[in-house]
């Protein structure tokens, strides 16, 4: 895997039912401080839509997506 | 609850009132016959569970508001201002009812509970006391629909990564076609998935083996503005799918595993140069025309039984395709009792599902009586042809230890997909 970001928490979210992913990450932000890093990991394609949107409308940032080995890595910092 | 509030709930209240409503709202005779058609109030039985009891919380506004009973006696005629402890009333009856309506089809009169419930849910979202996770997976679906082109390219790429995967299933020579086609102008059928892989790579697979010309939806079928029960964010929800459908001409849209998604869109997209289905009739309507041939040897010496979700099924009116596919994927099919018109909801719609851990208690708890009707069946394979279902089943399937294989229908037509 390539050098990604430092996470301060990281979720597993491979593999879960629509909608627990971002049902997930929506709670786990609250988990960081603001301004720590999120990493969220999923398989689902619609997380490539969902998480940035989500992010818009909740006032997070997504700094970085990584994908690799059928796996995508979303980093989302706390803003709010 | 100040005045202001209070005017604008009512404006909101004023906006259900359509024929059918009143109708709803003014009908009730409390013959109690829907009392032991709800699976919560069959699983507790508890006076706030009944569904002419939950309605009635919503009629007692009205009465209030709308009919001016009460106003000199307030006691009188049930009637009841509409307060903050009112909206308490009104959240605990609907968000203990998932819209299943089977309360409906024992009403003499054909009360629709989940039509009212609309009502209570709508009162909620002008409150701002509805679930805040619900109006933030609507806003999310919302934002996705105006910022498509930021996303786009991400999507795409990881749509790429997925086509190895439905090769696989596909067993057929790719080569030279595109399997996940997405964005395709002038295709003839549009599949409108969930975010999950899985949602995916069964359906292309079939797709593709029956030689279809399809493209996917760069959206999300699940429309949260549905189950937060907010109409303006329903219709920017659904109007995104139909503008995409729109714009890429095609004849059919599509809707995957999703109760709430194919309803939505059947019901409220108007009349449109497409039509809808759900993968469900599509997957029937190519084993009748002889597009795909499926083995019975992927569940053989299984035992399979159907969940129909509600709404896919008595909301909707698919029930006769998911057992035309699944006599061809098995010799022993077992129905459950009572038939699928009264089948019993899988304790998971409403929203209820989407509120994960916070509703799970409550979920296990109010649909025991489902878990007993499946068990009943003696079936190994429990199907379902929604993801909300399946989600709701599972977590059954391991509160109740009921040893089950919970599959999802599609998955089943992909995995026995037979190449000639
Ligand atoms: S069955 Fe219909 S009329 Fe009878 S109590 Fe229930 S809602 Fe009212
Ligand atoms: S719609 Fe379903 S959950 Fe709601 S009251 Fe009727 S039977 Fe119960």
């Amino acid at each position: 895997m390539s050098e990604a970001i430092h996470a301060d928490k990281v979720m597993d979210l491979k593999g879960l039912p629509c909608p627990m992913p971002v049902v997930k990450v929506s709670k786990g932000i609250k988990e960081v401080a603001v301004g720590q890093i999120l990493e969220a990991q999923t398989t689902d394609p619609g997380s490539l839509t969902d998480f940035p949107a989500w992010a818009r409308t909740s006032g997070n940032e997504i700094v970085e997506t990584i994908q690799e080995n059928g796996i995508i890595r979303i980093f989302i910092r706390r803003k709010v | 609850m100040d005045q202001q509030m209070r005017e604008d709930l009512l404006k909101l209240f004023q906006t259900k009132l359509n024929r059918a409503m009143v109708y709803y709202l003014e009908t009730c005779t409390r013959c109690g016959v829907c009392t032991t058609a709800c699976h919560v109030y069959q699983s507790m039985p508890q006076a706030r569970y009944i569904a002419a009891y939950r309605a009635e919380i919503v009629r007692r506004i009205y009465k209030k508001h709308f009919k001016g009973q009460g106003k000199l006696w307030p006691s009188y005629g049930e009637a009841k201002e509409l307060t903050e402890a009112a909206l308490q009333e009104l959240y605990d009856a609907a968000y203990s009812c998932t819209g299943c309506r089977r309360c409906m089809v024992y009403c003499p009169f054909g009360i629709d509970t989940q039509m009212l419930m609309s009502i209570a849910k709508l009162l909620l979202v002008g409150a701002h006391a509805e679930p805040e996770i619900l109006t933030l997976l609507a806003d999310t679906s919302i934002e996705k629909g105006r910022s498509l082109e930021f996303f786009k390219e991400g999507f795409l790429q990881g749509v790429k990564n997925l086509e190895q995967k439905v090769v696989e299933k596909w067993k057929l020579e790719a080569e030279g076609k595109t399997v996940i086609p997405v964005d395709v102008e002038g295709a003839e059928l549009l599949y409108v998935a969930l975010a999950g892989a899985h949602s995916i790579i069964p359906a292309a697979a079939v797709f593709n083996a029956a030689g279809e010309n399809w493209t996917l939806s760069f959206f999300e079928a699940v429309n949260f503005g549905a189950f937060v029960g907010d109409p303006t964010r329903t219709k920017l929800i659904l109007d995104r799918i139909v503008n995409e459908a729109l714009r890429l001409k095609v004849k059919e849209v599509c809707i995957c595993e999703c109760g709430t998604a194919y309803r939505v869109m059947k019901q409220l997209s108007g009349t449109q140069p497409f039509k809808v289905s759900s993968v469900t009739e599509v997957h029937a309507r190519y084993l009748r025309e002889g597009r795909i041939r499926v083995s019975k040897k992927a569940f053989e010496g299984q035992v399979v039984t159907y969940h129909d979700p509600c709404q896919i099924a008595r909301n909707g009116g698919v029930l006769e395709e998911p057992r035309f596919i699944l006599q061809h994927l098995t010799d022993d099919f077992r129905e459950m009792a009572p038939d699928p018109r009264y089948n019993y909801c899988c304790g998971g719609g409403g929203g209820l599902v989407a509120l994960g851990e916070d509703t799970l208690d409550f979920r296990m708890k109010s649909a025991k009586v489902k878990a007993e009707q499946v068990q009943k069946t003696g079936a190994t394979v429990l199907a379902t042809a929604c993801e909300n279902c399946h989600t709701q089943l599972s977590d059954l399937n391991r509160h109740y230890g009921l040893g089950l294989n919970v599959q999802f229908l599609t998955s089943m037509v992909a995995d026995a997909l037979v190449v000639s």
